[in-house]
């Protein structure tokens, strides 16, 4: 069965713990993208799973057996880096072939492997060609092709599209889900790019100081952030993190005091919060809408500066001494120091206590 | 004044470059010269640039003519030659199989204060030779290694293995790691990791220390005349006896036994100049 399962597992080098006691499950079919800044310890959590480096503490299990003692080539799993890693002095095919020789295959079988292989990721032109010849994005095939040209239990990818410039990125963001959704087995893939986390997998482990954060599907890690970090680190442009004071409660709607603005702003459900208490809201920049009226539910400030979008308008809106920012339609036609109204979505406001955890109704 | 192109140096400088080269050259040149004068040309002065060259100092080396005897007997010359070849080579095989070892070591398994090591290992060769010869004539005298094979073969490892850890560690330290990580997922063993990956991708910083570890043994005077006997003595003690204790010193078979002298090592780094001049500029260039 193709399942990775870890449990407390912890690395520490001296006194740096770069993983500190990491539970998760990939079951199978599942691509679960490890997200998180750079020194986060994703990749070392990919490495001890590889068996590429040794844990501190804690089991790592795949297929349901405990792989803590066996050697990387002992665990039958396929890995793509994120420099590619090809054999520079072999060609294409060669380097395809490499995995297969420990599997005692005939030359036939593996000639028929490596056709296959090329014809999903289109390599075929460039199967006697060196590593040195290709380009970025034929590296990156090549990459792949590798990983999955062997039948092993479960894939590991490293930051696998971190070197591709960005069409490039989005067109083997595809080609690399469509393969893996062929493949069914438990994947996990390293990377600090939140768009292809969200669009690669199918849960996220979003990854801080080596803790995991939170482990959702990708659309609750945008829509459900466990805390300010998760809210932060998801989502762009940056979800606007405000501090708050509530003044009044009210079943689901409460008012709050922010920016040196009384708003009230419904919850939908009540929440276990007190009154006169300090908390964080957090609020997307896509989640206001411009109304025409100040009114108490709503922001009301000035326009301080304008950045271009393309299609969109990313606005910075003053308050007071303070800004926070929304993306809004170009069609709006607001200029620099023009008065604006702002109300958030109806369900699209979050509230964290001061500890940066949110608080919601369970 | 007139931009050069970039990639194009000019006459004037090329001319004052091997003006300078020439320069360089001429002690080599003169004594090549020198070997095919005969025994009265060497002794011109001023020196005669046109003679008619002769092979007949060449073949004094190996064969002298015994005193009032036109009978020619061999010198023994060519045992001295071939010590100098058998023992560089064993002892640069030697350093270069350690020191590759060691290097490797040093770089992918680092011991608890690995610099300290690299730096003790370094501190070897701070020092002139010659404040270690005494103990080590000792330790050669008690052991009984002084004037054998073995003996000054291990000698000249020792004194090579510091900088061929030390360059070896820098090309591994510069290879990407993430290639040696693929092919232990891809079911390589650590030594087949080592053989087939890491060994490979090394050639020039190979090519490039066993070079200068051979023209530091080869050229090496100080531990052989002093660790070595008449059987076992290298080429440049050799040497160094034919001219000391003689009033008049044959210098036409000096510089015919410094031609031959530098032939082996010139024809190595010769057959070796593009592996060394990738391993002295290897990690200049970005991957």
């Amino acid at each position: 069965m193709s399942t990775i399962e870890l449990k407390n597992l912890t690395k520490a080098f001296d006194k740096l713990i770069a993983v500190n006691n990491v539970s998760l499950k990939v079951d199978e079919n599942e691509v679960l993208c490890l997200l998180g800044p750079s020194g986060c310890g994703k990749t070392t959590t990919l490495r001890m799973v590889a068996g590429l480096e040794v844990a501190t503490s804690g089991d790592i299990l795949i297929g349901n057996n405990n792989v803590n003692n066996l050697e990387t080539r002992d665990r039958n799993l396929a890995m793509a880096f994120q420099f590619y890693a090809l054999y520079p002095s072999l060609t294409v095919a060669e380097n395809l072939a490499n995995p297969l020789h420990a599997e005692n295959l005939s030359d036939d079988e593996i000639k028929k492997k490596i056709f296959e292989v090329a014809d999903i990721l289109q390599l075929k032109d460039i199967i006697n060609r060196k590593p040195h010849q290709l380009a970025e994005g034929e590296k990156q095939r090549v990459a792949v092709g590798r990983a999955i040209i062997r039948d092993p239990q479960c894939f590991l990818f490293d930051e696998p599209l971190s070197r591709l410039d960005v069409q490039l990125r989005e067109q083997m963001r595809g080609q690399i889900k469509e393969v893996l959704s062929d493949l069914k087995k438990a994947t996990v893939i390293v990377t600090h790019d939140q768009l292809e986390a969200l669009t690669m997998a199918t849960k996220i482990a979003v990854m801080r100081d080596g803790l995991i954060e939170q482990v959702s599907s990708p659309h609750d890690i945008f829509a459900k952030p466990n805390n300010t970090f998760v809210a932060g680190f998801i989502g762009t442009p940056q979800m606007n993190i405000l501090d708050c004071k509530i003044i009044e409660i009210n079943s689901s709607i409460m008012k709050i005091n922010t920016l040196g603005q009384e708003v009230k702003i419904d919850f939908q459900s009540p929440l276990n919060v007190n009154t006169n208490d300090s908390y964080f809201i957090g609020i997307r920049p896509r989640s206001f809408e411009i109304v025409d009226s100040s009114d108490s539910n709503n922001f009301s400030g000035k326009v301080d500066l304008i950045e271009n979008m393309g299609s969109e308008i990313l606005v910075h809106i003053r308050i007071n001494e303070s800004t926070f920012r929304s993306v809004l339609s170009r069609s709006h036609k607001l200029k620099i120091g023009d008065s604006i109204n702002l109300k958030p979505k109806l369900g699209q406001v979050h509230l964290f206590n001061k500890d940066g955890k949110v608080i919601r109704d369970e | 004044m007139k931009k050069k192109a970039i990639g194009h140096a000019g006459w004037l400088w090329t001319g004052l470059a091997s003006i300078v080269a020439f320069i360089y050259f001429f002690p080599v040149l003169f004594i090549i010269l020198t070997a095919f004068r005969s025994r009265m040309d060497t002794l011109a002065t001023p020196p005669k640039w046109i003679f008619t060259p002769t092979f007949e100092n060449f073949y004094h080396i190996f064969f002298r003519a015994m005193a009032n005897s036109t009978e020619y007997v061999s010198t023994g010359f060519h045992v001295y030659f071939f010590n100098s070849i058998y023992i560089s080579g064993m002892s640069v095989l030697l350093a270069l199989l350690i020191g590759t070892l060691a290097a490797y070591g040093f770089s992918r398994h680092p011991l608890r204060g690995n610099d300290t090591y690299l730096f003790i290992i370094l501190t070897t060769r701070m020092l002139p030779p010659i404040i270690v010869i005494v103990p080590i004539f000792l330790i050669f005298r008690i052991t009984g290694l002084a004037g054998t094979y073995t003996g000054i073969i291990l000698m000249y490892t020792a004194f090579n293995l510091p900088f061929s850890i030390w360059m070896m560690k820098s090309f591994f330290d510069e290879l990407n790691t993430e290639i040696e990580d693929a092919s232990r997922m891809d079911g390589a063993s650590e030594r087949s990791v080592f053989f087939g990956i890491c060994i490979p991708q090394v050639k020039a910083g190979l090519a490039a220390t066993s070079v200068f570890a051979l023209i530091l043994t080869w050229n090496e005077f100080l531990f052989s005349l002093l660790l070595t006997n008449k059987l076992t003595r290298t080429m440049p003690p050799a040497m160094a006896r034919t001219i000391g204790g003689e009033i008049n010193v044959d210098y036409g078979l000096l510089a015919a036994m410094i031609c031959l002298f530098i032939i082996p090592i010139f024809l190595i780094t010769y057959l070796l100049q593009n592996q060394l001049l990738r391993g002295v500029t290897f990690g200049t260039i970005k991957k």
